[in-house]
């Protein structure tokens, strides 16, 4: 066994949350004391851009990229209130998604093409798990 | 007029962007389940319950919920983060061993299990495989930092990728 993605460790404080791509990894990675989505291309080992994924006002407790890449379910704290994000790269756009019935999330897996999600949801004292197809 | 129909797309959008939810398939009607993961075919659900007080990973049909055997994920408990290849061929997951925690590779195509040490040493926390099985990145605890160190398994595993390889995909009686 080899390590892949050298600047791994170089390019952040500490790195948490990893989440495989086919080519991609999706982590939260801490800078100067924020912490920040980011997602590498392990085939170049660059960073890629996410515009406006990430808040200043909002905690990232779970994350999932899907094996293209192309999207990113996370589950986020922000103003108390804990939510199920879905980010776009196609249109740069992230978006809340509804939970039904009602439920705090806690973590997500999107499949490869990123149109299912799985949820881990709290309800009434338990956890159950949520299946979402996403369009 | 063309904001009143922006505001209608709009509301289109958001609607076509919620999606259709359903509760995940379970063994048992009171069993709680966590920390799912979809294989990448979106065909088959790892979760982590709870069996005898001991956090246990399952696997399950996404389509119909039967339970699949998992030959070498019976002991070893606490089990935690799962992770799932393209097919499903392949299970990562975190198990214990005496005062160690190590990430263990079941191939549910020939049966046998792939216990991985780091390079590092370190305890894994958490695991993501890739789809095609190639890499597995692993969260551990360096002098009080997490890290997320990539192996290249492509000398240990076969690639289990999209397209072409649902030949080589188990197929295993429901239990």
């Amino acid at each position: 066994m080899s390590r892949v993605g050298a600047s791994l460790r170089r390019s952040a404080e500490s790195r948490r949350l990893p989440s495989m791509g086919q080519r991609w990894l999706a982590s939260l990675a801490s800078r100067n004391g924020r912490e920040r989505v980011e997602l590498i291309d392990l085939s170049n080992d660059t960073p890629v851009p996410l515009n406006g994924i990430n808040q200043a006002d909002s905690q990232t407790i779970s994350l999932s990229v899907s094996g293209d890449g192309q999207r990113i379910a996370l589950v986020r704290q922000r103003e108390e209130r804990t939510e199920l994000m879905l980010y776009r790269r196609s249109v740069s756009a992230l978006q809340r998604l509804p939970i039904n019935p009602p439920g705090v999330p806690r973590s997500v897996s999107l499949n490869g093409n990123g149109r299912l999600l799985a949820v881990q949801v709290s309800r009434k004292g338990r956890w159950d798990v949520d299946l979402i197809r996403l369009p | 007029m063309t904001r009143h129909l922006l505001l209608v797309l709009l509301a289109l959008g958001v609607v076509a962007c919620e999606g259709r939810s359903t509760r995940a398939p379970s063994g048992l009607l009171s069993t709680q389940q966590q920390d799912p993961a979809l294989s990448g075919n979106g065909k088959l659900l790892a979760v982590i319950e709870d069996q005898n007080g001991r956090p246990t990973v399952q696997l399950r049909n996404v389509e119909g919920g039967g339970s699949l055997r998992l030959r070498h994920l019976s002991r070893h408990q606490p089990h935690s983060s799962p992770s799932l290849s393209w097919n499903g061929r392949y299970l990562a997951v975190i198990t214990q061993r005496g005062n160690h925690r190590l990430v263990l590779i079941e191939d549910r195509l020939s049966g046998k299990a792939h216990p991985l040490r780091l390079p590092s040493g370190r305890d894994p926390v958490q695991v993501s495989l890739a789809p095609d099985a190639r890499k597995l990145a692993i969260q551990t605890a360096d002098q009080g930092r997490w890290r997320v160190e990539v192996i290249d398994l492509g000398g240990l595993l076969e690639p289990d990728g999209p397209g072409g390889q649902r030949s080589t995909s188990p197929s295993e009686p429901n239990r």
